[in-house]
């Protein structure tokens, strides 16, 4: 078994008999023991025998049952785009509305829209085209994708709950439509822990323009132990993580800060010895040396100022702007989330388990931010070309350096946008139907799942429909995971990232 | 893991549902304390009588948490000399005899004050409070010391932060936009000063579901009504979409949902809210009974209710309103007369006006004028001014209110009701200030888009200042906007027109708003429109118009509408503006969210939801709880026309009723936890099948008669815990003996407590401690929260920006429960220390020890502003190096430091320096951990 780090798994550091100890106080339970069985389940994971020191009060956690399947993806990136993004504006093509553009629209059945914004038919700005051996059409601005469009696996046919914002994105990203629940990464985080000790396992690259909705709930530990919970990188700033250094101080010195991190260790070890048998004094001792590793690990994984200017071509990064346009541009957009895109690679690579990267967040205006109620074009272009370019380099890049095969990404929204147009030129809300891509860690490249009707206003089945459950079992499933048994005992009950729903979605497995 | 196991395999087979579960539960239900120790297993309940849903008169519920509470006999001591101190001792020595094992040594006098201080305050004792304690001769001293912190307010502010985390209190909305929520404080006090009061915890339940309704002559009786609206608010679930909308009905589920869960898990322990979508799998609450608690809070909405601390004010304020909404009512009834015979040309018509209406608004520009940032409360002190450049002789100076639609305010947009003008040569204002205005005092009424006019006769001056002192409400914040400030000279020149503008702070949104607004020329108003001719005549035309379909009669008792309402809110003006606290009670609203007042506060019927599903409502329900009560019926009797708050008053009876088998266990259990770092019952919010057996059954019960039956006093509860031998042992295990070696491999994580737990500082309680052992913490009590960040974008969705806080603001060394919490931006100290997520009830924190949590202690620009603080103050109490660091360390640690402590220190200080010292000291583990 790997050494095992306090980071993620600090209780391994302990005396057997005071590990549970410590799991009881972390928040758990007896769940919480069920569940930090699959903190030292990275060996297992691995195929290595458990660690012998197993004893009557340390569970032996082999052959638990959220462990059931071999696993295929090691690492996961989610990229999220705030405010709801069309589908029928770049994934899902439909001639209905090319067709009917400008004349009024009647599925026949009452329509609720959540700004009433019931205008004619409204077709697509842009042109699709096919791409790749599979010929699927893709909008212009996502055209960078069809390079990757033979990796990618469409699911047409999700449907949320309400096309309410912020209970939307919480959906999607924590599997419930109300705050206080983990988000995705969280219980990757929780159930698979870290490959890098000197690194966060979850990380959260936002836009630094804004928070999405409900901010911070949607990458939250909730009720996982806080180590879990998504740390927040910011790609470019000279503190990427939060007090990673001190601030301006006229005191602290880099000698000064090398002895007093001696002088600390000595005191603390004195104290500790006089207090056998709690752990939490030497995990404690032990995560001030990670601290000081991650001084040095997380400025190396965020430079990229080696990376070879194709590289940086390729991901739409552009050092030489130094002003950017006030007015929201397609340059600047690939910039920003081509820089986030490349930090993931580089992240990946060196062990991070989990990467959330967000597109559009700021919720004001102007509008740099999905949520195209006035006018689609406007919006949708910049933010679409800008993402769409940094997610191909990334999965072109993956794939070149041979990780796109146990990488999984996930390309998600809150909802999607109606076929109609609302004030002329922008689209309401559709929460009855949107689009998700998988790609990567087994998954079956060039499918397009699940259709939605005509209109793309509902999936053509409606008696069938994908909901995040099915998405995030899927994607736990790829880890090797069993989405019924990856449980957390809360308040009485056993919680799951995919509460009591989701089947595995088969069709998009390789 | 077997309890557990067992679980799961039993739901998965029950296909008779909830009946099943509760037997075959009852039977499989796990171990106690010792979980992993099979041989240590507690017998399973007895099966007894199988319970049915709707608890039929004559059976038992198997379930310890729902059987009646019944006070235990006292186990027999094991004879003279055996150290016991109360009854609680004989409980835990009980069972550790069982177990084989004994206690620890009673812990010194040092570690005992330090750890009641942190218990009881959450914060250190002073070094000479140490001192005396040590040197005490009175064997009672321990007991005085427990007297002492008992009755400090800051016993309040300590144990309030324990309640606030369990019924999830913010003071952000969530969800998306995250607004401020500037009046949820008044709760955060009313539990600081409940605490203190050691109100019985009876009536403090009562008070905070049903105050208004069974106090209405206090002010706590409305305060108190905030812990219903403690937790997050869907703002655009319910202010943009209607009631009408699946969306608006999602929304509004959702949030009683939480009103109920939130109800149950702080009072009962009990997860009610599976319940929502499917009878509870593992506890006997039916989709039944779960909304019928629904139906309970079925009037209500979050909102900021208005009350008034004088009683016969309140009573004037009532009558008025009541007045107004008659008025308004009548009002809306006649013009729908009006409407109705009116038919398509009066609609015509009215469309006409509108169109016209809105053609002579056009003309108006988008100069609004200048805006101040936005605060959360009133208080804020904010100022503008203008740079005439060089001294001018001023003959007056004339100012003009803004005009803005937002919110619905109008006219007078920001303009402030206390405030002063002032001209002096000094641009800070500091020396040489003439006053030209003072409204200071008194609330001035809002002058609308009037222009004022201060005639100053001369007077030299460069800087002309207006400094608000009480600012305008804008929507549930406070802010000061001005559109023109003009300085004229003897000629009656404009000499301030595009001056230079400075402010406290503005906000910078052209056109709209902006500095330089403030000095253009233009105000709304300017040069108001006449009302062109065309819409006159339209007016006209409507008015003969209507004088011909309708009786004369109408339109004379349209116009008394009118009349009455305007008198209404004219005598309203005059009242003293009343207090606003956020809580759960029925809201007057319009538009989308318009609340159950507008039509007479009657509650929204509930309807059980299949699969919880707003789309597929079932049978309608009358209010009631859960049948754990013998004898007493789920739905509460009450006559169909009782009104909102009968159905609140009905339920807190069933809370606080004697028989109540979880109100009284939850709470005591509670309170053991924060004492011992651990529940009798490790769930402390889930007395169900999911949650945890006690540990000493007999004990939770003894505790739970002896607190409901004794005045119900938490302070006495606090006393009876604090002064146990079990609570004064050490917390150190001394595996160096037999038994403590013994103790170790029976019951190594302390379930039994043969010694004491070592407490690890809570986020809150290690920010105090850091200030105060800085010399800064401010102990001020009370009133709105401190922000230690700057808000950026206010209109929208505001950021939270934490990164531009200045460590130095002294407003900001509050303690941490008057700290502003927000939900989707949480502080990232503080949350790297585990404080509580305000979006969720958390009954226990997490602990944890990572990376980013050394990270925060080393390199947080708080500790790193606190270390050179604590520098300076033990440089004036010493004067060599290591005596600072004596006196550091009794100020740290309460007790002076080892020799190889005091070397170590003082030759790093000497190197390096007394505040990187100080530095390491707050980062020790003794610093975080209490023995």
């Amino acid at each position: 078994m790997p050494e095992t780090s306090p980071y993620h798994r600090l209780a391994s550091l302990a005396a057997p008999c005071t590990r549970r100890e410590f799991l009881w106080r972390s928040g758990g339970g007896l769940g919480g023991i069920a569940l930090a069985s699959l903190l030292g389940s990275e060996g297992l994971l691995a195929g290595e025998k458990p660690s012998a020191q197993a004893g009557s009060t340390r569970p032996n956690w082999a052959g638990h049952p959220a462990l059931a399947f071999p696993r295929k993806a090691r690492r996961v990136v989610q990229m999220f785009m705030a405010g709801a993004a069309s589908h029928v504006d770049m994934f899902d093509y439909k001639p209905a509305l090319k067709q009917h553009d400008g004349r009024p629209w009647d599925p026949g059945e009452k329509v609720e829209l959540f700004q009433d914004g019931h205008g004619a038919t409204f077709a697509s700005p842009w042109q699709f085209r096919p791409y790749g051996q599979c010929g699927k059409l893709l909008s212009d601005i996502v055209a960078p994708l069809g390079a990757v469009v033979d990796e990618l696996a469409f699911v047409h046919n999700l449907v949320g709950k309400t096309g309410v914002h912020s209970q939307a994105t919480l959906l999607q990203a924590t599997g419930f439509n109300l705050p206080g629940f983990p988000g995705m990464g969280a219980w990757v985080s929780y159930a698979l822990g870290s490959e890098n000790e000197n690194l966060p396992t979850f990380v959260v690259l936002p836009d630094l323009r804004g928070f999405p909705s409900n901010g911070a709930k949607n990458w939250d530990s909730a009720f996982l132990p806080a180590q879990h919970q998504g740390t927040i990188v910011r790609v470019g700033a000279p503190n990427p993580i939060e007090d990673l250094f001190p601030p301006p101080s006229g005191f602290v010195t880099r000698g000064g800060e090398a002895a007093g991190l001696r002088v600390l260790r000595e005191l603390n070890q004195a104290h500790a010895l006089e207090r056998p048998g709690d752990a939490r004094l030497e995990a404690r001792i032990r995560s001030y040396e990670l601290a000081a590793r991650m001084q040095l690990a997380a400025p190396e994984a965020l430079d990229i100022s080696k990376e070879p200017p194709a590289v940086l071509a390729r991901y739409g990064i552009d050092s030489s702007t130094k002003q950017w346009p006030k007015d929201i541009n397609a340059a600047e957009e690939a910039d920003i989330f081509g820089r986030k895109c490349l930090a993931a690679r580089r992240l990946l690579e060196r062990g991070v388990r989990f990467v959330q990267i967000w597109s559009g967040c700021d919720n004001g205006f102007p509008r740099r931010n999905w949520d195209s109620h006035e006018d689609v074009k406007r919006d949708h272009e910049p933010l679409a070309l800008g993402f769409a370019r940094g997610a191909a380099a990334l999965i072109q890049d993956l794939k070149q350096r041979g990780m796109l095969e146990d990488t999984l990404i996930l390309w998600t929204t809150e909802f999607g946008r109606m076929p109609c147009a609302q004030s002329g030129k922008g689209r309401d809300h559709n929460p009855f139907c949107f689009t998700n891509w998988l790609c990567g860690g087994g998954i079956k490249g060039g499918v397009s799942y699940g259709p939605s009707d005509e209109w793309g206003y509902k999936p053509a089945d409606r008696s069938k429909p994908a909901q995040v459950y099915d998405i995030h079992a899927t994607i736990l499933r790829l880890l090797g995971l069993e989405h019924t048994r990856l449980t957390f005992r809360h308040n009485g009950i056993d919680r799951r990232l995919t509460d009591v729903h989701g089947e595995v979605i088969h069709e998009l497995l390789a | 893991m077997r309890c557990r196991a067992q679980s799961r395999r039993v739901r998965a087979r029950s296909p008779a549902g909830l009946l099943a579960a509760w037997t075959v539960l009852a039977l499989a239900a796990g171990p106690s304390g010792l979980a992993a120790d099979p041989a240590q297993d507690q017998s399973p309940p007895p099966p007894a009588t199988t319970r049915q849903v709707g608890q039929p008169k004559d059976s038992q519920p198997t379930w310890w948490s729902l059987r009646p509470l019944r006070r235990p006999s006292i186990p027999e001591s094991d004879g003279a000399g055996s150290g016991l101190r109360n009854p609680v001792d004989a409980f835990i020595r009980a069972r550790l005899r069982a177990e084989g094992l004994g206690p620890s040594p009673e812990a010194g006098r040092r570690t005992l004050i330090r750890r009641v201080h942190f218990d009881l305050l959450g914060l250190p004792p002073a070094p000479e409070a140490v001192d005396a304690f040590e040197a005490d001769p009175d064997p009672r001293a321990y007991e005085k010391l427990v007297d002492r912190l008992l009755s400090s307010p800051q016993y309040g502010e300590r144990w309030a932060r324990h309640w606030l985390d369990v019924v999830h209190y913010g003071d952000t909305h969530g969800y998306d936009k995250d607004k401020p929520r500037p009046n949820a404080w008044p709760y955060r006090d009313y539990v600081i000063r409940a605490l203190n009061q050691d109100k019985p915890y009876g009536r403090f339940i009562q008070e905070q579901i049903a105050g208004d309704v069974l106090f209405p002559d206090t002010e706590d009786g409305k305060v108190a009504l905030g812990f219903i609206a403690a937790g997050p608010w869907d703002l655009i679930g319910h202010a943009e979409v209607p009631e009408s909308k699946v969306d608006g009905q999602i929304a509004r589920l959702l949030d009683r949902d939480d009103m109920v869960a939130n109800t149950f898990n702080t009072f009962c322990s009990l997860t009610i809210q599976c319940a929502r979508c499917h009878n509870h799998k593992f506890d006997p609450v039916t989709q039944d009974d779960y909304y019928r608690l629904q139906a309970v809070f079925a009037a209500l909405d979050r909102t900021d209710l208005a009350y008034d601390t004088d009683r016969a004010v309140g009573d004037q304020r009532k009558s008025l309103e009541a007045r107004k909404r008659g008025a308004a009512a009548a009002r809306k009834e006649l013009e729908a007369q009006i409407t109705r015979a009116g038919g398509k040309e009066l609609e015509g018509l009215d469309k006409q006006i509108a169109e016209a209406k809105k053609a002579g608004k056009e003309g108006a520009r988008p100069e609004f004028g200048w805006h101040s940032a936005i605060e959360a409360a009133a208080d804020t002190v904010k100022w503008v001014q203008v740079d005439l450049g060089e001294p001018v002789a001023i003959a007056s100076v004339i100012y003009v209110g803004c005009h803005d639609d937002f919110n619905n305010i109008g006219a007078g947009f920001g303009f402030p009701p206390r405030f002063r003008i002032e001209a002096s040569d000094d641009a800070g204002f500091q020396k040489d200030v003439t006053v030209l205005e003072d409204q200071t005092a008194v609330d001035l009424p809002n002058p609308g888009v009037t222009p004022r006019r201060i005639e100053v006769g001369g007077k030299r001056a460069r800087f002309v200042r207006m400094t608000a002192t009480k600012l305008a409400t804008r929507q549930n914040d406070y802010i000061f906007a001005l559109a023109e400030l003009s300085v004229l000279d003897a000629d009656g020149k404009n000499v301030a027109l595009g001056a230079p503008v400075t402010a406290l702070d503005s906000i910078e949104a052209p056109p709209r708003w902006g500095r330089q607004n403030l000095v253009d020329g233009y105000y709304y108003g300017l040069k108001p429109k006449t009302p062109p001719a065309a819409l006159a005549a339209l007016e006209d035309q409507r008015r003969q118009l209507v004088s011909r379909v309708v009786d004369a009669g109408v339109v004379q008792r349209l116009e008394a509408a009118k009349r009455e309402a305007e008198a209404a809110t004219a005598e309203l003006a005059k009242l003293p503006a009343p207090k606003l606290v956020y809580a759960g009670a029925v809201h007057y609203g319009e538009g989308a969210f318009a609340g159950t007042g507008p039509s007479g506060g009657k509650p929204r019927p509930i309807f059980v939801l299949s699969r919880g599903d707003v789309r597929h409502p079932g049978k309608e329900v009358s209010p009631g709880t859960v049948p754990f009560i013998p004898d007493t019926p789920s739905a509460f009797d009450l006559p169909p026309e009782g009104g909102e708050s009968a159905r609140r008053a009905a339920l807190v009876r069933w809370l606080t009723d004697p028989r109540n088998p979880l109100t009284w266990r939850s709470i005591v259990n509670r309170v053991w936890q924060y004492h011992f770092g651990r529940g009798l019952v490790d769930s402390p919010n889930d007395f169900g099948h999911m949650g945890q057996q006690p540990s000493h059954p007999e004990l939770l019960d003894w505790l739970a008669v002896e607190f409901r039956d004794g005045g119900q006093s938490l302070k006495q509860l606090h006393r009876l815990l604090l002064t146990s031998a079990s609570y004064r042992q050490a917390s150190t295990a001394d595996t160096g003996r037999k038994p403590g070696r013994r103790a170790e491999v029976i019951d190594a994580d302390n379930r039994l407590l043969w010694r004491m737990n070592r407490r690890k500082l809570e986020a809150e309680a290690l920010r105090d401690t850091v200030l105060a052992v800085a010399g800064k913490l401010d102990l001020t009590p009370g009133g709105p929260a401190f922000q230690d960040f700057v808000i950026d974008k206010p209109d929208h969705s505001p950021h939270y920006e934490y990164d531009r806080h200045d460590p130095e603001d002294a407003k900001t060394h509050r303690r941490s429960i008057y700290r502003f919490l927000v939900r989707s931006q949480p502080q990232p100290f503080m949350t790297a220390l585990d404080c509580a997520d305000p979006s969720m009830s958390v009954e226990r924190r997490c602990e944890t020890l990572s990376p980013l949590q050394a990270l925060a202690l080393l390199n947080d620009k708080l500790i790193v502003a606190m270390s050179k603080h604590f520098a300076a103050r033990v440089e004036g109490m010493a004067a060599t190096p290591r005596d600072r660091v004596i006196a550091a360390f009794r100020l740290a640690l309460a007790r002076s430091p080892t020799p190889a402590e005091a070397r170590a220190l003082a030759s790093y200080a000497k190197e390096h320096g007394l505040a990187n010292a100080c530095r390491v000291i707050l980062n020790l583990n003794e610093f975080s951990f209490v023995d």
